[in-house]
């Protein structure tokens, strides 16, 4: 007994836990630290990225170019309103429809496969199809001038900036929804039973259990679903691409995809987008631990 | 679940030994062996116009001439051609040959990724076989970074249909061609299509009316992209727009694209390429095909097409090999037989070949349109230029700025970066 | 409402509750069925239909029975390499999802668990790297592979597809871990003379089930829809996947085969469909929470 106790005791410096710790650790390390790493150095060059060239340090010149870029000031800011719109309602659809498929018997799996299906497809397929819809002379213009004759003519739904935004914005959440689903459902399982039936014998309905019981114990979850979410609307880069390709005249760039078009189309301006890629990561940083210190709160029982 | 850490275990062995081994294996450029040299070449082939299966055709052909000498294709999309160059420059992982759109040639130059085709001995010798304008599109200050594969220019196309039936004649000059393009639209068609704002789409009407977008030495911006003639063009263009008789998916992402625009008779004119032609017979269009119709200072279109180019980061052998199948490339044969698929030849004698006219209707009033096509600027940061003017001209046409005041911002834009390049 | 019902025989209650209940519910999620389902069903027919159909105005959303043809996935199955594109792109998903799911659960129960010297930053930087997009930083990682020889070679997406799902892997196993695996079961394999590994295998892989599950669906797609680095690694034909080969159709000067696109994509969403419905049942499986609180 004695010894056992002792054993109990020291596990918590145990050598096998770094057995489980390092290989992931050396894994992570070397295939995502050093190119951030390099991109951070690389914000300080003027890096070129041509065969044998040389590069010259510019110190913060790189990031002021970024900063007083009107062009990256506008890629932000639509990327912030993209993130503000799609982050709170794909997430709140998804918790509704999972809440929805938890409670019923039949046909559970059918509905699941179908919400899930926008996530499994392509994002460039989708944002091809969205774009096909709401083109001046697409499926939604056509309904809306020679089916239900309520305009006169075509909307330029993908013509100027903020409407186009909103179209990037039905997209992100009509694609979010099964992913959302699908987090929320397994959240949703690991609520024990027990807590609903004692709320039941307490004379709670069901509207004053899910915020009394399901919010709070999956809480966890929720939050996670936030900073991923988050994370993933500002890295946003396909539906933009494929929607608008940020046009007309870069009025609806998001970052990521002004940062690619500086690094492959400027040709000249690597230390720009390391710049940028890196005020980016800081940005988001700087949201998720604000979330993070607002929301979370001591996990231990 | 025992069988689960063992997965783990062995999915982790797996990976190191992977991981040695691809260290181990031999370099990812082919390493050639003392008998042939392998050269790896990139190219983005039409493999739905019959192009790659000639391509390899025509490969076979020359590894059966030249048993020393293998050639690896890898087919890339055109997007995807100047990334993979982008990113592999710096590690030169690089092709040893490629065929890339003209454009390309500055923008990998200022990489400094390119071999200078030029000095090499017997140059001379092939490009005097081949049409120099277009091969004038590889030669940057005097030296030669490649060699014109094939060519092409745009001409205007329209749609018989639509202009019958609008009563329109065939215009004549350019500013007929505006007129046509305001009395064929109506509430289902729009006149006219331009699917980007650079110099490749409105450099023409702009040269055609007597001005440029930089000084003849190409040192200067002020005075020429926002030169009188400029600005009176573009305005012409934003007047069009204003009143849907232009449209584009660059200035507008809701715009239909030209090839679907085309299939659904949305468009009626546009200066476009030869594939417009093969593709308007597909969508089962009446078209008619002239050369851009004269402005002020004449008919003058722009230049496109592909060049040969070789790569600094390959060794000598494989420069040599390379140069043996560009030569192949550009000779009378290969440029027939990818005639006959559609792309136009550069190569003099291909020109007069009767298979090739035969291949291409259009070849004549192509050549017609070649012998006074301009090529955009062939300098160091072009492309960097180039995305400029096609913003603000689009800010310009979609009416977001004032068509002087873009232009003269492009203008001082541009030559910010010529004086950074020096 | 709550006060009778309690006398009232459970059979007879439980069948009140379904009726209505149970129908808004069912009517809610078929609604919400038709927007999310109507632009797959778009895509399904225009797979269907011949190639130069496929946008045409006016826009037909419905096909006449007699156009409808399946020449466009006959062509992509008969012609060039979609085998090939098919079995690389299955071979690279179901490595990631291995090697992020044996890695993240390691690194999650380590982390979820144990303290040590340096904990708290390095779970921050795991944490931070989800922050940048592998796109972004596409040009040092390029410089990483050739150096490593990953380039045109199908482990050199493996690995970094890897590298790049494993932190948010990790996060949301370690959360599930906290918040769902009492340390009393570890406790209880401790008492019984287990090491850390005994735990892990029988305590935390099992439990952990439907959250490894989850995130493997979510990895087991990602190979089937990335396209920036597949396409700057993947060069030769052979070892393409399918998203780097779909971009084949759109060929130069906007003529895109659309058919062929959709009829590409459809097939390539078929295993994930497959995959998605084998995992999905850990959702269902009941855990033992319940158990240990009660």
């Amino acid at each position: 007994m004695i010894s056992i106790v002792k054993k109990k005791s020291t596990r918590k410096t145990d050598w096998r836990v770094y057995i489980l710790l390092i290989p992931g650790l050396l894994f992570v390390a070397t295939f995502t630290f050093y190119p951030i790493v390099k991109m951070l150095v690389m914000s300080f060059f003027n890096w070129r990225i041509g065969y044998q060239q040389v590069s010259d340090f510019v110190g913060l010149a790189n990031y002021k170019d970024v900063l007083s870029d009107q062009i990256a000031r506008r890629a932000l800011m639509n990327t912030v309103a993209y993130a503000v719109v799609t982050v709170p309602l794909q997430m709140i659809f998804g918790l509704f429809v999972a809440v929805l498929i938890n409670g019923i018997k039949k046909f559970s799996i059918s509905f699941r496969l179908a919400y899930y299906l926008p996530v499994i497809t392509s994002w460039v397929v989708v944002a091809l199809l969205f774009r096909y819809i709401f083109n001046n002379q697409g499926l939604l213009n056509y309904f809306l001038t020679d089916v239900l004759k309520v305009v006169n003519e075509p909307i330029g739904w993908l013509s100027t900036r903020w409407s186009a935004i909103f179209v990037a914005m039905l997209l992100g959440i009509w694609k979010g929804i099964g992913w959302n689903m699908v987090i929320f459902l397994a959240a949703l399982q690991s609520v024990p039973k027990e807590y609903y039936e004692a709320a039941s014998l307490d004379g709670l309905n069901n509207r004053q259990q899910f915020f009394y019981i399901t919010l709070p114990s999956i809480r966890g979850t929720i939050l996670f679903a936030l900073v991923m979410l988050s994370i993933g609307a500002f890295n946003t880069y396909t539906p933009i691409a494929v929607l608008t390709g940020g046009n007309p005249a870069h009025q609806t760039e998001v970052v990521l995809t002004w940062m690619y078009f500086q690094t492959f189309n400027a040709m000249g301006k690597m230390g720009y987008s390391a710049a940028l890629s890196i005020i980016i990561a800081a940005v988001i940083m700087l949201v998720t631990v604000l979330m993070f210190i607002t929301l979370s709160r001591k996990k231990e029982d | 679940m025992k069988k689960y850490k063992i997965i783990g275990v062995m999915a982790l062995l797996l990976m190191l030994a992977s991981l040695v081994i691809t260290s181990c294996s031999s370099d990812n450029k082919e390493v050639s062996s003392d008998e042939s040299v392998v050269i790896e070449f990139w190219h983005n082939y039409d493999a739905g116009a019959g192009q790659v299966e000639v391509l390899e055709k025509l490969i076979k052909e020359f590894e059966a001439e030249n048993k020393d000498i293998q050639v690896k294709p890898v087919y890339l999309e055109w997007e995807a051609l100047k990334n993979n160059v982008v990113s592999g420059a710096a590690t030169g992982s690089l092709p040893d040959v490629l065929r890339g759109d003209i454009a390309f040639v500055p923008q990998f130059q200022s990489l400094n990724v390119l071999e200078e085709m030029s000095a090499l001995s017997d140059y001379k010798d092939a490009a005097s076989g081949i049409l120099e304008a277009p091969n004038s599109t590889a030669k940057i200050d005097n030296i030669f970074y490649g060699i014109a594969a094939n060519t092409n220019t745009k001409i205007l196309f329209y749609n018989k249909t639509k202009l019958q039936g609008a009563n329109i004649k065939v215009p004549k000059t350019l500013d007929e061609l505006w007129e046509a393009a305001l009395n064929v639209s109506d509430s289902k068609t729009i006149g006219m299509v331009e699917p980007w704002t650079g110099i490749w789409n409105v450099g023409p009407y702009i040269w055609s009316e007597g001005g440029d977008v930089l000084s003849p030495d190409n040192s200067t911006a002020e005075g020429y992209i926002n030169g009188t003639v400029a600005v009176k063009v573009i305005q012409k263009l934003a007047d069009l727009y204003e009143v849907k008789a232009l449209a584009g998916p660059s200035m507008d992402p809701g715009a239909v694209g030209d090839t679907d625009g085309w299939a659904s008779g949305t468009y009626a004119l546009q200066l476009d390429g030869p594939w417009r032609e093969n593709l308007n017979i597909d969508a089962g269009v009446d078209y008619g095909a002239i050369p851009l119709p004269a402005g002020s200072n004449g008919s003058i279109s722009v230049l496109g097409g592909e060049d040969f180019m070789m790569f600094k980061s390959s060794s000598d052998a494989q420069k040599k090999a390379s140069w043996e199948f560009i030569k192949f490339m550009t000779g009378k044969h290969a440029q027939v037989e990818m005639a006959k698929v559609g792309q136009m030849p550069v190569n003099k004698e291909a020109l007069s070949d009767p298979e090739a006219i035969k291949a291409i209707p259009l070849l004549p009033v192509f050549s017609e349109a070649l012998k006074s096509a301009k090529s955009r600027p062939v300098t160091a940061r072009w492309s960097e230029m180039e995305n400029i003017i096609a913003t603000k001209v689009a800010e310009a046409i979609t009416g977001v700025k004032e068509v002087k005041k873009a232009l003269d911002e492009a203008a001082v834009e541009i030559d910010k970066l010529i004086s950074e390049s020096k | 409402m709550g006060g009778e019902e309690r006398n009232m025989p459970v059979y007879l209650k439980n069948k009140h509750k379904i009726s209505l209940s149970m129908s808004i519910r069912y009517l809610l999620l078929t609604a919400g069925l038709f927007i999310t389902v109507m632009p797959m069903f778009y895509m399904l027919i225009s797979s269907l239909r011949d190639n130069k159909s496929t946008f045409s105005y006016p826009p037909k959303l419905f096909t006449s029975l007699d156009k409808m043809t399946f020449e466009n996935f006959g062509y992509i199955l008969n012609n060039g390499n979609f085998y090939r594109y098919f079995t690389n792109t299955l071979f690279v998903a179901f490595m990631t999802v291995l090697i992020s799911a044996v890695i993240s659960s390691l690194l999650a129960y380590s982390f979820a668990r144990f303290r040590f010297p340096g904990k708290n930053i390095l779970y921050s930087m795991i944490i931070s790297v989800m922050v940048i997009p592998g796109l972004a930083m596409i040009i040092p990682q390029f410089e990483m592979a050739v150096k490593f020889n990953l380039v045109d070679n199908l482990w050199g997406v493996i690995l970094f597809y890897s590298a790049w799902v494993t932190p948010f892997s990790t996060f949301l196993l370690k959360g599930y871990i906290e918040d769902n695996i009492p340390k009393e079961l570890d406790e209880a394999i401790y008492m019984d003379g287990g090491s850390v590994f005994t735990v892990y295998r029988h305590v935390m892989i099992p439990m952990a089930s439907p959250a490894i599950a989850a995130v493997s669906i979510l990895n087991f797609l990602f190979p089937f829809e990335e396209l920036g680095w597949s396409q700057t690694i993947l060069k030769s034909d052979e070892i393409r996947t399918l998203p780097v080969a779909i971009t084949m159709f759109f060929q130069a000067h906007n003529r895109t085969d659309w058919g062929y696109v959709f009829a590409m994509t459809g097939l390539s969403m078929i295993p994930v469909i497959i995959f998605y419905l084998l995992l999905q049942k850990y959702f269902i499986s009941g855990l033992s929470s319940g158990s240990i609180k009660g």
